[in-house]
């Protein structure tokens, strides 16, 4: 009677032995496939790239860029002459808006209204009128524009040695 | 129940007929129920075995078939290897696989050979029918029947369902930049193969070795970035281009280096060809002239004279040469192009470009002084690079006066085009002799390269002279305003059948820019210029090479970076006096 409930046990996990182990096979199977095309698709899609990206060094080649631009464009190779640097910029100009201000405009008029009428015998309003200058205006309110652009001097200059005969 | 009384009684009834097959069939007293529950037990032992072989073999297909299908795809690549990219020094892509479909033959399972020749002349018009029929009816197993099909061709030739004709995938080299880089990256054979260039560099380098053991069928190879930048490459060919056209010359050539870390910027011999069309490869008349030949350079060579006279410290700015009249060597005769019959100074040797002052110079020196020299530049030794091509100097047999005297202006000794720029930029760059590169190379690691052949001080000295030969020299037409390039011309008269050519001439010219913190040096070679009118008849440097190459920098100075520098003093203020508060 053991036996046989053994055998019957013993059969049963025999079945189902069986069914997991075709299980695993089956799955495995399909993720063989799976990976197989994803392999395939990735070559595909590598493929792809490198034509791709040959066309576009074709298209990006500098020959042809330069005979498009010939036909299409007026351009002109740049000149030494058109670069220069950005110490040779400007200075910025003072900031007549003051942050916060409700009329910006009126706070301009005014602002450039102030130098006007400092004169000689006018002095300039006294230290209480200090704080309304805004921080970036010069603080005893004359305010002069902003300074022309001054070219640095060349870099290295030392006349005393021109006279050395070559 | 009845079954087993019936015999007892009924032993004697069973008729006669039967017991005497019983006893012919299995004898007597034989018990038939053991007899045939030993069949059964047979039976079952061979269905047992049947199955079990069936089993088997299932088990063997489901491992065998996995391990067999990675192997065919290998089969399917391995045909043509895939090869890296090569990029420029930003990226931009040089040469690259792309896949393309061709066309084989199964010979043995070819049913009918006529057909299948009929149907694929129908779709390929250029295939040879008769060459084609002979490599069907072969007995081999496989046949190339064409290499590189179009897709449609492809879908074409697959529609018709031909037995035994079948598609591979293969790569093949793409050079999208086509003739732009062509003596720089080479070429590759049919088999994607490198036979020139830096493709013949990278098979040497370990990539043939994997094609051999079949292992370089990925794509994912790392790319080869190379030194060279795409656009100066670019602007340096249409420049050169434009240049043999005007000149009617046999050929153009430049070179761009970059003095510090000795990298190839761009390298253009022309004529040169398309690498997509191999057959124009072989031409001789395209080689690569700055590596492949030698040259004698001319008065570019008084470069390397005067550094090693002023190296020396026999001969300063200040010392003066005899060139009042010709010099007699033996039965030659050494003239001035610009003859000026005076006494020079060293400067003034080097802006007149005077022959005589030059020769007396290495002559003072000696000609053991000089090969020493020239043997420490590099001048004397096939330099080899990157690239498989590559050619010996042409030394003089014997190293008498005489030919102190000429290779002191540069005839007498020939040497290939790269090798006098890799000595001049070591003259440039502070005297440091760094081996020219095709890759990519930090300044680091030229450094750790770098020979030191000349003093720091001799190498300002020389880059005076150079600026100055653009300020009042011979290469005054390639000052560009704001590069302050420094530069020295040659020209050299063509040897023809052993003869120094009266007419036939190659001209050099070499520039370094900015000529007081070099970066990059310019070498334009032409050769055979003919004379147009612009040029008022002359075919010297001057007129021609250095033109050229001050329209060279103005197109490359601003993609290489080159900042403009405008309203700089003279060279003799602006070197040599910060030469001077340097002691």
């Amino acid at each position: 009677m053991i036996l046989r409930i053994v055998n019957f046990v013993v059969i049963g996990a025999l079945i189902l032995a069986a069914a997991y182990v075709y299980r695993i096979k089956y799955e495995a199977t399909v993720q063989a496939e799976r990976l197989a095309k994803l392999r395939d698709e990735v070559r595909h899609e590598r493929d792809k790239i490198a034509a791709l990206r040959a066309q576009w060094g074709e298209l990006d080649d500098p020959a042809r860029i330069e005979a498009l631009e010939k036909r299409f464009l007026k351009l002109k190779p740049v000149a030494a002459t058109q670069f220069d640097s950005l110490d040779h910029l400007p200075d910025q100009p003072p900031d007549y808006l003051r942050p916060g201000s409700r009329d910006p405009i009126g706070g301009m008029i005014e602002h450039l209204e102030e130098p006007a009428t400092v004169t000689g015998s006018i002095p300039p309003p006294a230290a209480t009128a200090a704080p309304a200058v805004p921080p970036s205006a010069n603080t005893d309110g004359t305010s002069p524009p902003p300074p022309p652009a001054t070219i640095a001097p060349p870099a290295v200059v030392s006349p005393a040695r021109a006279g050395h005969s070559p | 129940m009845s079954a087993v009384a019936d015999p007892l009684p009924g032993v004697p009834t069973e008729p006669w007929l039967r017991r005497l097959k019983r006893s012919l069939l299995y004898g007597r007293n034989v018990d038939r129920s053991a007899k045939a529950r030993a069949r059964v037990g047979l039976a079952i032992a061979g269905f047992i075995a049947v199955y079990g072989v069936i089993a088997l073999r299932l088990v063997m297909f489901g491992i065998v078939a996995d391990s067999r299908a990675p192997h065919r795809v290998i089969v399917d690549d391995a045909v043509a290897t895939a090869r890296p990219d090569i990029l420029d020094r930003n990226g931009e892509i040089l040469a690259t696989d792309v896949r393309v479909p061709s066309l084989y033959g199964e010979p043995r399972h070819i049913i009918d050979v006529d057909e299948a020749v009929e149907l694929l002349t129908a779709d390929l018009p250029d295939l040879d029918a008769t060459e084609l029929r002979e490599r069907l009816s072969s007995k081999r197993g496989f046949v190339w029947l064409k290499r590189d099909i179009t897709p449609a061709q492809q879908k074409e030739i697959y529609r018709q369902g031909i037995p035994g004709i079948g598609f591979l995938n293969e790569n093949k080299r793409d050079y999208p930049n086509g003739p732009e880089v062509s003596h720089l990256i080479g070429l590759v054979n049919i088999d994607n193969q490198g036979i020139a260039g830096m493709e013949k560099w990278l098979d040497n380098h370990g990539l043939a070795a994997l094609h051999m053991a079949g292992l370089a069928t990925d794509r994912s190879q790392q790319p080869v970035v190379l030194s060279v930048d795409l656009r100066v490459q670019h602007a340096l060919r249409d420049e050169l281009v434009a240049a043999r056209e005007q000149f009617h010359a046999l050929a153009a050539a430049g070179l761009i280096l970059n003095v510090n870390t000795g990298e190839i910027v761009a390298l253009v011999s022309e004529p040169d060809y398309d690498p997509n069309d191999p057959r124009q490869a072989n031409d001789p008349s395209r080689i690569n002239r700055l590596t492949t030949g030698v040259y004698e350079m001319g008065s570019t060579f008084k470069a390397f004279t005067l550094a090693m006279a002023l190296d020396s410290g026999k001969v300063t700015l200040n010392s003066s040469f005899d060139a009042r009249a010709p010099l007699h060597m033996g039965r030659f005769l050494i003239h001035d192009f610009e003859a000026q019959h005076r006494v020079l100074t060293v400067p003034e040797i080097f802006t007149y470009s005077s022959n005589i002052g030059a020769a007396r110079m290495a002559l003072l020196l000696g000609s053991d002084a000089q090969r020493a020299f020239l043997k420490k530049m590099g001048q004397l030794d096939r330099l080899r690079t990157e690239l498989p091509e590559s050619a010996e100097p042409i030394l003089p047999r014997r190293w008498s006066d005489l030919t102190t005297a000429t290779v002191a202006f540069g005839h007498g000794l020939s040497v290939a085009p790269l090798q006098a720029v890799m000595g001049v930029a070591a003259i440039m760059n502070g005297g440091t002799l760094i081996p020219p590169t095709f890759l990519k190379r930090s300044r680091a690691e030229a450094e750790a390269l770098g020979k030191r052949v000349i003093k720091p001080e001799t190498s300002e000295l020389m880059r005076y002279l150079m600026r100055l030969n653009v300020e009042k020299g011979t290469a005054r037409k390639a000052d560009v305003p704001g590069y302050y390039i420094g530069g020295k011309t040659g020209t050299a008269d063509k040897v023809i059948n052993g003869r120094y050519s009266k007419s036939k001439v190659l001209t050099d010219f070499m520039a370094i820019m900015p000529a007081d913190h070099p970066r990059y040096l310019l070498l334009i070679m032409l050769d055979e210029p003919k004379a147009t009118p612009e040029t008022h008849g002359f075919t010297t440097s001057g007129w021609n090479a250095v033109p050229v190459g001050g329209k060279v920098v103005s197109r490359i100075a601003p993609l290489l970076g080159i900042e403009p520098r405008m309203d700089l003093p003279p060279a003799d203020q602006l070197i040599l006096a910060s030469l001077k508060e340097s002691r």
